[in-house]
């Protein structure tokens, strides 16, 4: 079913609806309740009729500068809702495959698709659904916070009401009268990031946006990340610092030297890589007893032991039988303490050379 | 493509370059160096010149220093924002390139005429008031076709401001094309005529006879085809003492220049929009 943006006609909120063309569907403004019936618009240019729960699709996206080979053959899609991260060390081309969703850079070939719109092809269109936040933040000097977004608000067709909000709500409340020439850099971010969510757009591209921030800053981000992800947005986030990343994420693409290497859940990662996580357990008196009850235990890794305490790795699945054996084995169990594989240790196993 | 993006574009070029105040004091030298060149323009006389001698007297150095703004107002208009990174901003909304270009010069464009009419305008008014039998719609016209020169110069720098891939290449780009217009070509020009023509032959008494090429030649440097028009077109500058050495030749018309004109501001502005389609952000 193809999707298309509305105008709520007493807010001015965008709304998304999804429907047969000339189909009518009641809806209420999700923003100030207002009750109203919008007809699906008749086929619009370079849609694709097929699309339905993906938000950007990439297929076979190859881009060479100069011989240099940045993207080569990435394909992913996003699906509409998800909070998408896009991983990858620096130089790993996450940029690169932006800009040409953006069709900023135009790629060498390969296909993608924003709301089943082609951006090659029927950019104009395609954008409407789009927030981005680049990777280099930059506004008019010379302008004022408040003339900057004013300026993108008029071609969004957003208010100036929901600018002077946007500054306010990131935290840059009475600098929006100021020249952004002399904002700080944390500040120009925090910017970049009211720009980015203007008009309230279905889906989000953020390259690196806690890029240069101080930890309230990332926290922001973070918070406003997982905000409109509640709204429904979608959220396509690219980073090099995992950290930041793996809470909140639903699922990760890693690049690495400009090829897609993976794309799952995090978990489905770990599990296809065979990555178990790590129990510590504390126990009163260490003995022999106890250490050889775990090792022979089936599907455990590797027992390592420091004083009183024990270092397991085992199955996801083997964790409670792990307890139950040391503590038949007459371990005193003091303290628990269980850590899941991380995005990092995935990160660093796709990603070595 | 969309009035209101383009229309939006413009406007923020206006307050961005009307912010950056340099654009105010060009405007304002303008207006000085008018009154200066009229008052003391020329020698023999002292006082007041009336406008048709303040025209011809500041038709070549206006057309200098006109072209330095226009080229310091576009040279770096696009890849500046590039190199900046506020272009990719502006990109993602649904602005298409073309819309960019054409808010973009349209945007300084107008900043532009503004500063020609100001710095014009207020000397005019100012040498009006202490000279009889003032010709206002002459003067109007010689404000007109200065702005339309202004605007030839723009489109020339908005295409380098799309051909290089650093605002500093573009900057070396717009200097050396401002020498090209200003010196080179005038002398490559004469020179080319000085090899079928001798100048020794000439007295102030005989008319020089200039071959057509020549003049053909001429349409290829707007700062020649400016001098041109206003000779041609305003009739106090015909009458006045600075008509050039080399007369117009019978074929130039005022609607054939402006012509010219037109052409050189479709034709730049058409390769900008190429470029610009072309370029990797
Ligand atoms: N305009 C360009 N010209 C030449 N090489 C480029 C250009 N942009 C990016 N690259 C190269 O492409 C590779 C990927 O860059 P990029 O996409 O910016 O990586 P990331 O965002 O993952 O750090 C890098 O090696 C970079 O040097
Ligand atoms: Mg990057």
């Amino acid at each position: 079913m193809p999707t298309q943006l509305v105008k709520c006609p007493t807010c001015k909120t965008t709304i998304t609806i999804s429907g047969e063309p000339g189909e009518k569907i009641n809806l209420t403004c999700p923003q100030c309740n207002q009750k109203g019936v919008f007809t699906v618009p008749k086929d619009i240019n370079g849609r694709t009729m097929a699309s339905s729960s993906t938000a950007i699709d990439v297929k076979g996206l190859i881009k060479t500068y100069n011989h240099f080979s940045a993207v080569n053959n990435v394909s992913f899609s996003v699906k509409k809702g998800e909070i998408f991260g896009f991983l990858g060390p620096n130089g790993a081309g996450k940029t690169t495959t932006i800009k040409s969703i953006l069709d900023l850079t135009h790629a060498d070939s390969g296909t993608i698709t924003i709301n089943g719109i082609n951006v090659q092809t029927h950019g104009k269109e395609a954008k409407k659904y789009i927030g981005y936040m680049p990777e280099k933040v930059s506004f008019y000097d010379n302008l004022t916070a408040l003339q900057n977004l004013s300026f993108y608000a008029e071609i969004k067709h957003a208010s100036k009401e929901e600018c002077i909000h946007l500054i306010e709500e990131l935290g840059l409340g009475d600098a929006g009268k100021k020249r952004v020439g002399k904002f700080s850099k944390g500040m120009v971010q925090r910017l970049g990031m009211a720009r980015a969510i203007l008009g309230s757009p279905p889906i989000l591209i953020l390259d690196e946006p806690s890029g240069g921030l101080d930890p309230r800053g990332v926290v922001l981000i973070r918070d406003k990340i997982l905000e409109m992800k509640k709204k429904g947005t979608t959220i396509f986030v690219s980073s090099h610092i995992l950290s930041e990343i793996q809470e909140i994420c639903d699922r990760v693409g890693i690049i690495n030297k400009g090829v897609l290497v993976a794309q799952d859940t995090v978990e489905g990662l770990s599990k296809k890589l065979n990555l178990k996580p790590q129990i510590t357990v504390t126990i009163d008196a260490m003995s022999t007893k106890v250490e050889n009850a775990v090792k022979t235990l089936p599907g455990v890794d590797s027992v390592k032991t420091h004083g009183n305490t024990l270092e397991i790795i085992c199955d996801g699945a083997m964790k409670a039988k792990v307890i139950l054996a040391i503590s038949t084995a007459g371990g005193n169990i003091q303290n628990i303490q269980s850590k899941e594989p991380s995005l990092e240790d995935v990160f660093m196993r796709y990603t070595e050379a | 493509m969309q009035t209101n993006v383009i229309l939006s574009i413009a406007k923020k070029e206006i307050m961005d370059n009307i912010r950056n105040k340099w654009i105010i004091l060009v405007s304002v030298m303008f207006a000085l160096l008018t009154l200066v060149v009229s008052y003391f323009g020329s020698l023999g006389s002292s006082g007041w010149q009336n406008l048709g001698n303040t025209i011809s007297g500041m038709t070549q150095l206006g057309a200098y220093l006109i072209s330095i703004v226009a080229f310091m107002l576009g040279y770096a208009t696009i890849i500046g924002e590039i190199e900046r990174g506020s272009m990719s901003a502006l990109l993602s909304l649904s602005a298409t390139r073309f819309e960019i270009t054409v808010g973009k010069f349209l945007g300084l464009g107008a900043v532009l005429c503004l500063t020609i009419l100001a710095g014009y305008g207020v000397a005019g008014l100012v040498i009006a008031l202490n000279v009889a039998n003032v010709n206002y719609l002459e003067y109007l016209a010689f404000i007109g076709i200065t702005m339309i020169f202004g605007l030839v110069f723009l489109s020339v720098a908005l295409f380098f401001s799309t051909v290089f891939s650093k605002r500093s290449t573009a900057l070396g780009g717009a200097i050396f094309l401002w020498f090209l217009f200003t010196i080179i070509l005038p002398i490559v020009f004469v020179g080319l005529l000085a090899t079928t023509i001798d100048f020794t032959e000439i007295t102030m008494q005989t008319t020089l006879v200039v071959p057509d090429w020549y003049h053909f030649l001429n349409l290829f440097n707007p700062i020649s085809v400016y001098t041109a028009l206003i000779t041609i077109t305003i009739g106090a500058v015909q009458s006045s003492t600075g008509a050039g050495l080399i007369p117009n030749p019978s074929w130039y018309s005022s609607g054939l220049l402006l012509g010219v004109f037109l052409v050189w501001i479709i034709v730049f502005f058409a390769l900008a929009v190429w470029r610009f389609q072309r370029k990797d952000i």
